[in-house]
């Protein structure tokens, strides 16, 4: 159930989910300005996940976790023969070990799960950190990063471009553009939707005046816009107000509610490749 | 009996002893389900979901009238985890004179007359999200509440002092709850929201008087259950998620709750959970004194988009075919507009309301059948926002048409966990290009807009789908942009007949009722609540 601007990285967007799919709230802040492990610390909480796992010991853990419980329980410790521990009672009511570190020791037999008395309780917390940290990374989408996403067709890309693209921008607009944006997300966001403060604009007659410019507020009730000379206006929209509104990424707008999978990966890998 | 509740409200403030002599507040069940003149008494006023006030005081003709008679602010609560101010996200009760509203971990109750707070409850919640607070349900003389940290905490509904407290799920799972339980005769009914742990959603009945569980019903089905069938596995049955954090609604002659269940788990990774997922993202047809499932329907089988399906489920009657007819509809958040018999579940309509391509037809049983082209993946996929959200839709049996602000514009989704047994989200959405806000007046016999409004803005959508509607018999439909303006429409034609600008977006749902004779509109926006009535 998240809010704020457009724009950003999925990463961001993993937070404002409700303004951003309709999807769930989340925190209401402004997650554009901060460095990915404030939004991860933000979000853990904002989601009650406590404390924060050591992430060090569960460097550590990992190789142990893999050679002695991966079989039964999954190398992400989401289940295998045995359950998921990711919900584990044993594992969310553990802070740094203190109450897994005795049950490792000992096992449950009873239920097939052998003790392991012969490891240290520095390697039995180790293990018990690197639980914590795949907690973490299921349950705090403030950490998620999107993968790899150049899985397009470059030449395919540039045919598309080709076809689609010409009769607004010429090759120019598309020279180096990948080397404007830090990612290859950033880059598919931006050549979909192009940031402009000034995209829409509007033509208002009243009885009396007439005024253009750019539209910094409309509703049914009122419309603000800056002028050339960078005056405001404000015009209450009443019974002979005319408001003509101008909108410069119309043709974006339909290639958001268009545009097919393949071809949006294929003009981004055709893209990345003008550094 | 005026005076006599004016009376006792200055006591409640003065002395607790006084509030309890009183006893100005008691709702006896059976008085719940009627059409609400005189209060509001549950999330919709009725058990139908319509939304819809049988009043006439506010008309077209007195609209220039209406003007604010008091404001509640909330002031003594700070910034809280996750919102830095506090945000009236419920639907208020009023009863007898007394106004219940609520945000996360605090109830207050209210002089409807004045505004002025006659008790407040301060919960200290231990986990849990604090993203909303729908409500409190009140039985005779006791108002329930659901604390973040999934709580049912019973309070004495005349002085606000807790008479028990019961808890029914475990926040460190990432269960919590905002919902506003639904009261039926003896039963609390109680839904659940949670998601980062893979969790099964459930319903649960609690005994009004002891607090003693009288049953659950789990979203997704246990061992031996024939419903395993559209799951690759228990253990993904398991943790299927279908959360249900929004109140439903009943039929007292079929004796029937009808629910709303929330998205399935994994959120946006389906590639561990094959198959369609029941009973996530259905409308489910419940027995109130039993809780066994009676029929289904499935809105978005095999969801991989957060599509969460809360929106309610309106009951209404309409001739069909010359004979009369049980019916619901929801207008889904997945873009689908769905009107079904209530008795059978069977489909009468299922229809785009919102442009999308993600569907490649209906099942034989009606159930959108989803294109996997278009679910998540590593390099993104282009698909719709959800369409609606727990902000109320209304139903006018006046007009015939069901109303819903909607939302139309589109995503980037990428899958985040592209393994072979994902967990949690697994992935994110990311809104691209403008979204539209509309207000749709639908023709639940054929899922086609008879009006639309497209509310003019620059920015997109705001944080939540909203704001709620009411409906009136004087053909009134009250709602707002996210411009902080509420506006009056009027419910046939969809023209605008009124506005005013608050210091906030409605943000919980707006209810009206007549106190002493007075038509009184109530509604929350932001940190304050509204009262409006005709001045003279």
């Amino acid at each position: 159930m998240c809010a704020a601007l457009l724009a950003g990285s999925a990463a961001v967007n993993a937070f404002t989910q409700e303004r951003q799919t309709g999807g769930h709230e989340g925190v209401q802040q402004d997650y554009q300005k901060m460095t990915p492990e404030q939004r991860s610390a933000a979000t853990r909480e904002f989601l009650g996940l406590g404390l924060m796992p050591d992430t060090a010991a569960a460097a550590r853990g990992a190789p142990l976790f893999a050679q002695n419980c991966a079989v039964c329980h999954g190398k992400a410790a989401r289940g295998a023969m045995g359950p998921s521990l990711i919900t584990s009672d044993r594992v969310l009511t553990d802070e740094h070990g203190e109450r897994l570190v005795p049950f490792l020791q000992k096992g449950s037999p009873g239920k097939g799960m052998p003790g392991f008395a012969t490891m240290s309780d520095q390697q039995l917390t180790d293990i018990a950190e690197f639980l914590h940290l795949q907690v973490e990374n299921v349950a705090n989408r403030g950490t998620y990063k999107v993968l790899n996403i150049l899985v397009g067709n470059a030449p395919k890309g540039k045919a598309y471009v080709l076809a689609h693209c010409m009769s607004c921008h010429t090759t120019e607009t598309f020279a180096h553009i990948a080397s404007k944006f830090r990612s290859p997300e950033q880059l598919q966001r931006n050549w979909i939707w192009p940031m402009h403060d000034g995209s829409i604009t509007a033509d208002v007659k009243t009885s009396k005046e007439r005024f253009s410019g750019r539209v910094t507020e409309i509703s049914d009730f009122r419309i603000t816009l800056v002028d050339k000379s960078g005056k405001t206006r404000t015009i209450d929209r009443g019974p002979g107000v005319d408001v003509q509104i101008n909108d410069r990424l119309a043709a974006h707008q339909e290639i958001v509610m268009t545009l097919a999978n393949d071809d949006m990966h294929n003009v981004t890998a055709y893209f990345e490749t003008l550094k | 009996m005026k005076l006599f509740a004016a009376i006792c409200a200055a006591l409640a403030v003065t002395s607790v002893v006084g509030a309890s002599l009183c006893a100005q507040v008691s709702l006896a069940p059976n008085a719940i389900g009627k059409a609400p003149i005189n209060n509001w008494p549950t999330f919709n006023g009725d058990y139908t979901g319509e939304r819809y006030s049988t009043l006439t005081q506010i008309s077209t003709d007195n609209l220039k009238q209406l003007a604010q008679q008091w404001v509640y602010r909330i002031t003594e609560v700070g910034a809280q985890r996750g919102a830095p101010v506090p945000i009236i996200k419920c639907t208020p009760l009023q009863v007898n004179g007394v106004l219940y509203i609520t945000i996360p971990d605090h109830v207050w109750a209210l002089d409807a007359r004045t505004g002025k707070e006659l008790w407040h409850y301060d919960w200290v919640d231990h986990g849990g999200h604090l993203v909303g607070q729908r409500g409190v349900g009140i039985w005779n003389s006791t108002a329930f509440f659901l604390t973040p940290d999934n709580w049912l905490v019973s309070l004495d509904a005349n002085t606000g002092k807790e008479n028990w407290r019961k808890n029914y799920a475990d926040a460190r799972k990432q269960y919590f709850s905002t919902s506003a339980p639904l009261i039926v005769k003896n039963h609390v009914i109680v839904g659940v929201g949670g998601d980062a742990m893979d969790m099964p959603g459930f319903l649960d009945s609690f005994d009004p008087v002891t607090g003693n569980l009288q049953w659950t019903w789990w979203s997704t089905p246990r061992k031996g259950d024939p419903a395993l069938k559209t799951w690759p596995n228990e253990a993904a049955s398991d943790h299927g998620g279908g959360m249900t954090w929004m109140p439903g609604t009943y039929d007292p002659e079929l004796n029937l709750l009808y629910w709303p269940t929330g998205n399935t788990n994994p959120v946006f990774a389906g590639q561990g959970r094959s198959g369609a997922n029941l009973w996530t993202e259905s409308i489910v047809a419940l027995d109130v004194d039993t809780g066994k499932l009676k029929w289904y329907f499935q809105v978005s089988p095999h969801d991989t988009h957060d599509f969460d399906n809360t929106t309610a489920p309106i009951l209404f009657d309409r001739i069909v075919n010359g004979k009369p007819q049980r019916l619901v509809a929801q207008a889904a958040r997945n873009g689908f507009f769905v009107t079904l018999d209530r008795v059978t579940g069977k489909y009468l309509v299922v229809k785009p309301y919102v442009p999308l391509d993600y569907s490649s037809g209906l099942s034989a049983q009606g159930e959108p059948i989803p294109i996997p082209d278009k679910d998540p993946s590593v390099g993104g996929s282009i698909n719709i926002v959800n369409a609606s959200n727990w902000p109320a839709p209304s139903y006018s049996p006046k007009t015939g048409l069901a109303y819903v602000n909607s939302v139309e514009g589109k995503a980037i989704y990428y899958l985040t966990d592209d393994s072979d047994n994902p967990s949690g989200y697994g992935g994110t959405g990311a809104g691209i290009g403008r979204e539209v806000r509309v207000l749709q007046a639908i023709d639940p016999l054929t899922g086609i807009a008879v009006w639309k409004h497209a509310y003019p803005n620059l920015s997109n959508a705001p944080t939540t789908v909203g704001p709620s509607i009411l409906t009136t018999a004087s053909n009134l439909l009250i709602s707002g942009d996210d411009q902080k303006n509420l506006i009056i429409f009027s419910a046939d034609k969809g023209e605008i007949l009124w506005h005013h600008e608050l210091n906030a977006n409605e943000s919980g749902g707006i209810i009206t009722y007549l106190l002493d004779g007075k038509p009184y509109v109530v509604f929350g926006a932001g940190d304050s609540l509204y009262a409006w009535s005709l001045n003279k």
